[in-house]
């Protein structure tokens, strides 16, 4: 068995110098010692190292011959196995002998001396997983420094390079502010969905909370529950967290629990304003006396358990300039300068229904909507003018014309009175039959005018405005500056003004119902239902609805804003109804203020 | 003075032993899971709170609660980021490394019920949300990073068999050299595959190869698959072989080495990224108030 062993060297120039000798023997040392087969000048390397030895099955058997170890295809071993038609390589020291079979079947060795191993630690980084990603730090500067370019320093600059604009109503105008859709919390409410780019209209300042100001600037006609100090005053007192939580936030500028904000949340997704819930209310209005010592307000907080008795308006004297409100616990007497008895009109079998049966624009017995009608907001009703709803029945024709009748004018005393005193304007008839004389025009003459005092008139005024004459079927007769006057006739247009009463909802009921206007002999009757009406079908928000019981919320009938308004769930904004601006004075209803001027 | 003496030794003594003992207690387990009880206590007020406190008009980062909420995860979340500066220093107290580290990954777990029920569960495509998904994102990495530091070590123990790194890679120079020496014989097609597989760098395929063990353009299994047979080619596929068991070893190695290292290249930049993040969520929310 032979072993070619070849030793490849470098010299000093580089050039390679290989030296190949052949040992006919079936063992080898290695080592340092000069007698060893392979001799090797490295310190690192025991005097005698390793012995090589051939086995039956044609395999290299190498083993340590001392107790350090030697390197075996890249392992420290102190014995192992090379078979030499894969190759094998032993390391000792610097030295790297490498065992393959040749084709002739000896073994080769090849000696070479392993270049230095530098950069061995560098190879052993790339185990770790850093060798194959960027760097944790590069990748944080980069993320780091993404968000805070895009979501935090350019929105900041553009939203204070802006050049602010009034806000529209119509919220059509586009937002200046760059990448600020990212700091929406959520989507805006239904009624500011235009809003949605334009962050800036309401957030008007930097670090500035919404201002009522800014909500106002568009939301004029809003009106205020009550004067702020009042607010305060009857607000419950706040629980700990929120007290000093306002503290931190009031002191910071943020306007405090009663600004717009603190009750129209935006930002808590697309959709309404929810109606102010009882408990809401009930905040307030459980003990509001307690904390408004002085209030006209009873407590409530829940309507079938505790509500105030309802305060209707009316006129409580004849003529009087405005109306009281007065709880109909202590029977109200309404002075509305009217003669009607309800029940007369509403007998079906009555003289009033077969008038009206007998008259084609009646054609049946008098009902309620044949003199009311209601208002387009389904809440109160129209005026009921005489001309349309009474003089079916009480005529005030006053003689025949080529065309028809003519009339008494309705509403203005001077009116009347002028209609009264052209009736008697045509020539007088003579008292007694008088002769004609020459040249003198006759009072019988077609060209003859009566210009006298119409005293006639004057008769017929009187007549009609006394007891027993025309005008007071209807009419409370009364002098004013020594002449013969009717009484003003005052009623309110609205009699609930601080809540709201949809008649269309209730359209189911019959009006008597609830009004008593059919057993009501006297006008001076208040024909509001009461609370105790009411609540035979209304209970408050906790009820458990039946067929009958209609749990309610304040807001079915209360709004906060405005008092005669009320919340509903569709419609044009704004959704709550802005009241009629009060009248005043005779202004208050048409027909009073005609009379109220009448000076005949 | 003798009593005194070997009673300040004995103390000394147990204050040493006390030590030494939880020197090999997890810092899952230091001292019997306080923290883990801190987290829990501090979860457990939270979502009591969160319950019984009448938060108006609706729950959410916005009420007094929910600011609460907010100071405490942000205070958390600074605070837990101070472990990589924390580790970094050597010293001596009663706040341990591995004290600090078990309160890192427990009260770090508590930050999902805090930072969840200061979003009063709105979550939308913007800066809060962002802030938001980061630090579940930093959160479920750093679970990641604990079971995989509880679980991988022994198996990348089991997969050196006695070797080091440094012997893997030796191992795999000295095959290459018998390799080159082997393929002399070769054809010109058949050499060139030798030096491809030789050339490649060991650590080829990226971290996508490593973490999933899958290296499809490996070219030492490519020159094995197309090597002729042949008497020459006969020892080269040998040593070829014995390459490709080489490298299925460093490459083990280096996915158990990925699949735990992995977690930290997500956790520490989004960690950094959700400081950014909160910083902007802050100051948005105030500018924008």
């Amino acid at each position: 068995m032979a072993f070619l062993i070849r030793t490849i060297d470098f010299t000093a120039a580089g050039r390679e110098i290989i030296r190949d000798r052949v040992v006919e023997q079936e063992t080898l040392t290695i080592g340092r010692a000069a007698e060893c087969d392979i001799h090797l000048p490295d310190l690192a390397v025991e005097q005698r190292h390793v012995r090589v030895e051939l086995a039956a099955d044609g395999t290299l058997a190498a083993m340590a011959l001392g107790t350090l170890g030697f390197g075996l295809d890249g392992r420290s071993v102190t014995q192992g196995t090379i078979d030499p038609r894969t190759g094998g390589e032993i390391a000792l020291g610097a030295a790297r002998l490498a065992f393959a079979r040749e084709a002739d079947g000896a073994t080769s060795i090849t000696i070479r001396q392993a270049v230095a191993d530098e950069g061995k630690g560098d190879a052993l980084r790339g185990f770790a997983l850093a060798s194959a990603l960027p760097s944790k730090r590069a990748m944080s500067w980069v993320f780091a420094t993404a968000i805070l370019l895009l979501l935090l320093a350019i929105p900041v600059a553009s939203h204070l390079m802006r050049t602010p604009v009034k806000n529209d109503p119509k919220g059509e105008t586009p937002g200046q502010v760059v990448l600020d859709a990212a700091w929406t919390s959520g989507d805006l409410s239904l009624k500011h969905q235009s809003l949605q780019d334009n962050c800036e209209s309401c957030h008007v300042a930097a670090f500035e909370s919404v201002q009522d100001e800014t909500c106002v600037s568009c939301h004029e006609e809003t009106g205020n529950h009550a004067k702020m100090p009042r607010l305060a005053a009857g607000m419950p007192p706040l629980s700990p967290g929120d007290a000093l939580q306002w503290q931190i936030a009031q002191g910071f500028g943020k306007e405090g629990p009663l600004g717009c904000v603190s009750c129209h949340a935006e930002h808590e997704g697309p959709v309404r304003q929810k109606p102010a819930s009882e408990a809401f209310c009930a905040d307030c209005h459980d003990t509001l006396d307690t904390r408004l010592t002085d209030t006209a307000l009873g407590n409530a907080h829940d309507f079938g358990k505790e509500h105030p008795q309802f305060r209707p308006a009316y006129f409580a004297s004849f003529g009087a300039a405005k109306p009281v409100r007065a709880s109909l616990d202590t029977k109200p007497v309404e002075r509305s300068g009217l003669i009607f008895p309800h029940d007369v009109h509403m007998n079906a079998r009555g003289g009033a229904a077969r008038m009206a049966v007998s008259l084609s624009q009646y054609g049946a017995p008098l009902e309620c909507k044949d003199c009311h009608a209601l208002t387009p907001d389904k809440v109160g009703f129209k005026e009921v003018k005489m001309e349309d709803s009474c003089e079916g029945c009480h005529s005030l024709v006053s003689g025949r014309t080529i065309s028809g009748f003519s009339k008494l004018r309705h509403g203005d005393v001077q009116d009347l009175a002028a209609d009264l005193s052209r009736i008697s304007s045509g020539p007088r008839p003579a008292l007694a039959p008088r002769r004609a004389r020459p040249g003198q025009i006759g009072s019988a003459s077609p060209y003859r005018a009566d210009f006298g005092r119409p005293v006639r008139a004057y008769i017929g005024l009187s007549n009609a405005l006394s007891p027993g004459g025309i005008c007071t079927e209807c009419h409370l007769p009364t002098r004013s500056k020594g002449q013969a006057d009717l009484m003003p006739v005052n009623l309110p247009d609205r009699f609930l003004t601080r809540s709201f009463f949809d008649h269309e909802a209730h359209k189911k009921e019959k009006c008597t119902d609830c009004h008593a206007a059919d057993t009501s002999k006297v006008a001076t009757d208040l024909l509001i239902p009461d609370l105790k009406s009411c609540r035979d079908c209304h209970l408050g928000a906790t009820a458990v609805k039946t067929k009958k019981i209609v749990p309610s919320e304040c807001a079915m009938c209360h709004a906060y804003h405005v008092p005669a308004g009320q919340w509903s769930p569709k419609g044009n904004a704004p959704h709550y109804k802005p009241a009629l601006p009060p009248k005043s004075g005779p202004d208050k209803t048409t027909v009073a203020a005609i009379f109220g001027r009448a000076k005949p | 003075m003798a009593a005194k003496a070997s009673g300040v030794a004995k103390n000394r003594f147990k204050q040493d032993e006390t030590r030494r003992d939880s020197d090999h207690v997890s810092f899952l387990k230091h001292r019997g899971f306080r923290w883990l009880w801190i987290a829990l206590a501090l979860s457990g007020t939270s979502i009591a709170g969160y319950m019984l406190i009448d938060q108006q008009p609706r729950p959410n980062g916005g009420t007094w609660y929910g600011y609460t909420l907010g100071t405490i995860g942000l205070g958390l979340i600074i605070w837990l980021s101070l472990l990589g500066v924390r580790k970094r220093r050597i010293n001596p107290g009663a706040w341990s490394l591995k004290a600090w580290t078990s309160a890192h990954v427990y009260l770090g777990l508590s930050l999902v019920v805090v930072g969840t029920l200061h979003t009063g569960f709105q979550i939308g495509w913007n800066v809060h949300t962002l802030a938001y998904v980061l630090m579940l994102l930093v959160i479920a990495t750093g679970v990641y990073g604990v079971i995989v530091y509880a679980t991988l070590p022994a198996s990348l123990s089991a997969n050196r068999k006695e070797m080091t790194r440094a012997q893997m890679l030796d191992a795999l120079t000295a095959i290459d050299r018998q390799l080159e020496s082997a393929a002399q014989p070769l054809s010109r097609a058949e050499a060139d595959l030798v030096i491809a597989a030789l050339e490649q760098d060991t650590f080829h395929g990226g971290a996508l190869g490593r973490l999933t063990g899958s290296y499809p353009r490996c070219a030492t299994a490519r020159a094995l698959r197309s090597m002729a047979q042949g008497a020459a080619e006969e020892r080269v596929i040998a040593l070829l072989e014995r390459r490709r068991d080489q490298l299925a070893q460093i490459r083990g190695a280096l996915r158990i080495r990925a699949l735990l290292e992995v977690w930290l290249f997500i956790h520490i930049p989004l960690t950094i990224a959700l400081i950014a993040a909160l910083t902007a969520h802050v100051i948005s929310v105030f500018y924008y108030w």
